[in-house]
């Protein structure tokens, strides 16, 4: 029977004559469509079965690398230009010109040029684009724009870093202020604007006055970030978002609103949208002609700078081939299929996506006319999407740029989160994003490395090890009884002796060489020495915030958990009425399902209608105990409630107290350990006229030490490896300000998003150092508590 | 005022504190259940409700009229399917668990009752293997699978469970094995039985509830892992609910409801597993003393 499941386990065998792997990063809209044109393409294509499959975004870069690296990459996937380079330059994905040369039928010229050439390194193209996808698009509610008495935009607007009221609705910033409306109690009850997210207005802001976060867009050597007129807009915004509140800030969205910013245009709440033109489907669903929710919107471009300067933050996306494709036409005819007439056309008619190809984004299957079905009219100002495309900028499309950028993310969103001013963010994102970034720079040569000698290396280490174990009985004599019992102890310890082998010492050994190589797993391994080592040490600023953080995170988690977990042991072990449903209760959440109950944590940490932002800020608890207002003293906003998970002073108490949910473990090897202890010793003592304290002191503590000892020992090693609610909670970062940047967070992206298989490994060999040092640590106090307790 | 009435009334008075005692604890321990309670409570609430509720109402007010639309949303979700995470979880927990309850009670008996050559240092070996961070090992064993083209497979997420188990579990085991009488075997060695004899005729017939301890642990953490499914399966359709759970996160980011709904479902397998086999736990770790 199990070799049964193991058949239905393993990978279903290729059947057919072609099967294509098509994977893609989509919504459900744009699934919907291309589940559609699969099925299209695969009737068009007898003899080609595709085979489509969605990740999300997050990882979806991610898992690329790794699929290739592992030789299970997808035959064509989707692509966008921030993250085409890092395949191409591993040669992951193959260059399409030859393809689209030798194919009569094909023009790359049909396709704006600008989508074209960002998908290129300048000689090849790499990603065949299906859309372009100007961010700068402002989807604005007509009747709100009525009922205050202002024209529609028109696109001629300007913008200023002063309100201009002579200007009237050529004024952008005056439009806002107009259209955001307070209601009682300073209450805002209309928000003049909203960005879909906060950087996007920056982005629009900084540009079109004519800055530029890095010296080069295509491939940075310098960050900008200290520059006065980068801080500049980044004030601006701010300003509008907390002192002005014409535009919510992003807290206020997502957990006072409880909600985005397109729902909230979508409810009426806010006036002016901005996005790319990707929301369209989600708007024509909520806003149905003839439905109670509907009212009439359109769109129209950001406003230009004073100075006529236009530029708007594009995205765009396309398809890619992979280098180990074994069924290169077929890929081939895929992808222009999807990059070409039919995939553009049907997205394109769901307002999902602006055709690449400039004669189709001007055609009607894009641009509204007469004939156009009516769930289709809006928005009516299509033809502004190709009216932004001359002014477009991209995202640096180096290789190396994400890993920059999710550097500095992390200090930028300080700024939108409210928790550090402007100026010290900024120099923060230009310290570190620089520092980051000459590290990735730097040329290293570095020496090829020989796997044999690695290989070696791990073996001659392996078998000393083993060496160690058996030498010292190896002249120990057996009599017969006694060798034919050792030969069955071997027999029987098999499985753990060859696992041990195969999947501890073993590897242990090869990620000790692996720690002392750069290596990817796709370009051949160079010798690195103690470059990793040092790179983490005394390069990487990330690493010693993260240990920082693992340090403070174990103590103050692990001995907090193991106190409760021993109240509540010692209370459970009492005759109580009903105590084994209190049981049951208390060790149900530890069992639960890590991803589950960190996503109900957001819910109860969040600052408005959180479950314990409800408690402590309850009146009753206020009146005697003033908590609410002492916390949020403390985090320096007194009169908000506190944000748990959004402030760096909170967010670490956060994650305490969902591992406190957890004691359920330890409470349960307590309570074993409670019940362990022979109830004579307690009759003993009650004889002797001892105190319910003294027996506890002298009784139940020595006795229950090697419990307890296991609980230390066990929670400390989880603890430095604590892992999925820190990444489900704070979707794979550090938190705000990187506040709880636990080790494992570093570790996994440097593994598995960079690829940096050798650095990773000497992060893996620093902790476990540390978890060795911890536990040696643990092992002397251990010996202290017992003996003074024996000696009594 | 006799002895006999003194004697009587500080009785009495020990009875009354006695008898507080008992409910303050008692106290303590049912706002301690609340506390415990509220989150899942909290999930169930929010995946009854409409969407529309779920907007007007506090997020932990009891749905006015439940509804189990948002489960059928999740379960018929094309991009996500529950029931095939469902499937994959129970197909990969299922193999190892069997994996982990088979081989750790072998090696458990070969650590408890045979005497071989380096045992007490592989013993010492075995242990300090709890000690080790996985993330260690993972790597390269990562670097092993992809030379053995087990990535994109079941194989890396149950295989390992069929070696030993992992340190606790044989660990467990063991000292549930030392706490049987060695007469019962010492007997059947004399009427000429084998090791594995032992093994299957008088070991493992007494070691229930060990046995189901570890069965658990085991099948709980299979359903439970998360790194492992992250970084060995890439197809869509083989994730297990657990990170299945995760992706529809990201598909369905601020619908409340419906990643409520998807919680519960993730949930209820181990709620039952929980209240079926929650008279083992204690007993088991109980009888194996942890020490």
């Amino acid at each position: 029977m199990c070799f049964g499941l193991m058949l239905v386990a393993g990978t279903a065998l290729a059947d057919g004559p072609v099967r294509l792997r098509f994977t893609v990063w989509d919504g459900d809209e744009s699934l919907k469509i291309l589940r559609g044109l699969v099925k299209k393409f695969e009737s068009e294509n007898p003899g080609i079965t595709v085979s489509l499959e969605n990740f999300d975004y997050a990882l979806y870069h991610q898992k690329m690398l790794t699929q290739y690296a592992a030789d299970s990459a997808p035959d064509v996937a989707m692509m966008d230009p921030q993250h085409f380079m890092a395949l191409a330059k591993r040669k992951a994905i193959i260059p399409l010109n030859s393809l689209y040369e030798s194919d009569p039928n094909f023009k790359i010229d049909d396709y704006y040029k600008e989508i074209v050439d960002v998908h290129s390194d300048g000689k090849e193209l790499f990603v065949m684009p299906r859309d372009i996808a100007p961010m700068s698009m402002i989807y604005y509610n007509k009747r709100l724009f009525k009922e205050a008495g202002i024209p529609y935009p028109d696109g001629s607007w300007t913008w200023d870093f002063d309100v201009r009221p002579e200007l009237k609705e050529k004024d952008f910033f005056w439009v806002m202020r107009q259209l955001t409306k307070i209601g009682e109690g300073n209450k805002i009850k209309q928000f003049g604007y909203a960005p879909a997210w906060p950087q996007l207005f920056t982005d629009c802001l900084m540009y079109s006055s004519g800055q530029r976060y890095v010296d080069d867009q295509k491939a940075p050597r310098r960050l900008n970030y200290n520059r006065p007129e980068v801080k500049k807009v980044f004030d601006f915004v701010v300003d509008l978002m907390n002192e002005k509140r014409w535009t919510p800030s992003a807290l206020e969205v997502s957990s006072v609103l409880m909600s985005t910013t397109q729902q909230l245009f979508t409810q009426q709440k806010i006036a002016m949208f901005q996005s790319g033109i990707w929301e369209v489907p989600n708007m024509r669903k909520a806003l149905k002609p003839g439905s109670k929710e509907f009212f009439d919107w359109d769109i129209c471009l950001f406003p230009k700078f004073k100075d006529g300067t236009l530029a708007t933050p594009s995205g765009g996306s396309g398809y890619s081939i992979f280098s180990s494709t074994k069924h290169k036409d077929a890929a081939w005819k895929l992808v222009k299929f999807m990059a070409g007439e039919p995939g553009m056309r049907a997205m394109a008619q769901a307002g999902i996506a602006q055709p690449a190809i400039k004669s189709l984004a001007l055609s009607d299957c894009w641009i509204p006319n007469q004939s156009t079905p009516l769930e289709q009219q809006w928005p009516a100002n299509r033809i502004a999407t190709h009216n932004a495309v001359p002014f477009v900028i991209f995202n640096p499309p180096a290789d190396y740029w994400p890993e920059v950028q999710s550097q500095i993310d992390g200090r930028v969103n300080n700024v939108y989160n409210d928790v550090m001013p402007v100026s010290e963010a900024m120099s923060q994102a230009q310290r570190d994003g620089t520092q980051r970034l000459s590290m990735l720079l730097r040329e290293e040569d570095l020496p090829s490395f020989n796997w044999f000698y690695g290989l070696l290396v791990g073996l001659v280490l392996t078998l000393t090890v083993l060496g160690i174990v058996y030498w010292p009985e190896r002249k120990v004599k057996y009599t017969l009884r006694e060798r034919r019992e050792s030969i069955s102890g071997y027999k029987f310890a098999m499985p753990f002796l060859i696992g041990f082998l195969v999947f501890t010492l073993g590897p242990m050994m090869l990620s000790l060489v692996m720690s002392f190589l750069r290596w990817d797993m796709i370009i051949p391994a160079q010798l690195r020495g103690f470059g990793n080592y040092r790179e983490a040490l005394m390069e990487d600023p990330r690493f010693w915030i993260s240990i920082k953080v693992t340090l403070l995170y174990s103590i103050i988690s692990v001995p907090l958990g193991i106190l409760a977990a021993l109240g509540l042991a010692l209370l459970l072990n009492q005759k109580v009425r009903g105590v084994s449903i209190f049981r049951a209760i208390y060790y149900l959440p530890s069992i639960g399902s890590a991803v589950a109950g960190a996503l109900i944590m957001r819910k109860v940490f969040s600052p408005d209608g959180g479950l314990l932002n409800a408690v402590i800020y309850h009146p009753i608890v206020e009146k005697f105990t003033h908590l609410g207002t002492t916390m949020s003293h403390w985090v320096g906003k007194p009169n908000d409630q506190i944000n748990w998970l959004g402030s760096e002073k909170t967010a670490m108490f956060a994650v305490v107290i969902m591992s406190l949910w957890g004691i359920g473990g330890s409470m349960v090897i307590l309570l074993a350990g409670l019940q362990g202890v022979p109830p004579f010793y307690y009759e003993a003592a009650t004889m002797d006229g001892a105190s319910p304290w003294q027996k506890l002191r002298l009784i139940t503590f020595p006795m229950l030490t090697p419990s307890l000892f296991f609980c230390l020992i066990t929670g400390v090693i989880g603890a430095f490896q604590m892992f999925t609610q820190v990444f489900v909670l704070f979707n794979n970062t550090g938190g705000p300000n990187d506040s709880v940047l636990v080790y494992m967070i570093p570790l996994y992206n440097a593994a598995f998003m960079s690829l940096r298989m050798g650095y990773a490994s000497a992060l893996a060999w620093i902790l476990f150092f540390i978890i060795l040092f911890a536990t040696f640590v643990n092992f002397r106090l251990n010996k202290l508590v017992y003996y003074e307790a024996d000696t009594k | 005022m006799s002895e006999q009435l003194k004697y009587q009334k500080a009785t009495k008075r020990a009875q009354v504190g006695f008898t507080i005692a008992r409910f303050v604890m008692w106290l303590v321990l049912v706002v301690g259940s609340f506390a415990f309670l509220a989150p899942l409570y909290l999930m169930l609430a929010m995946s009854l409700k409409t969407p529309a509720e779920l907007g007007a109402t506090v997020a932990w007010a009891w749905p006015k009229a439940p509804t189990f639309e948002n489960f059928q949303i999740v379960l018929t979700n094309p991009n996500a399917s529950f029931i095939m995470f469902f499937k994959n979880s129970t197909i990969i927990a299922v193999l190892s668990t069997s994996g982990v309850v088979i081989t750790s009670a072998l090696v458990a008996y070969a650590f408890s009752r045979l005497k071989f050559r380096g045992r007490d240092r592989l013993f010492v070996l075995l242990l300090s293997t709890m000690m080790l961070p996985g993330i260690v090992t993972m790597i390269p064993t990562y670097v092993l699978y992809k030379y053995l083209h087990w990535v994109d497979t079941f194989y890396p997420l149950w295989v390992p469970a069929w070696f030993g188990g992992g340190a606790f579990n044989i660990f467990l085991m063991r000292q549930f094995f030392m706490g049987i009488p060695r007469e019962l075997d010492e007997a059947a060695i004399l009427d000429g039985a084998h090791h594995s004899t032992i093994f299957w005729r008088i070991l493992l017939p007494n070691a229930g509830a060990a046995l189901a301890t570890v069965g658990i642990f085991a099948f709980i953490g299979a359903w439970k892992d998360f790194m492992g499914p992250l970084i060995y399966l890439n197809d869509p359709n083989k994730q297990t609910l657990e990170d299945g759970l995760r992706t529809y996160q990201s598909l369905q980011s601020e619908k409340w409801e419906l990643l409520m709904a998807g919680s519960v479902l993730v949930m209820i397998p181990l709620v039952i597993l929980f209240l079926v086999g929650q008279r083992f736990f204690v007993k088991g770790i109980v009888m194996s003393g942890i020490k």
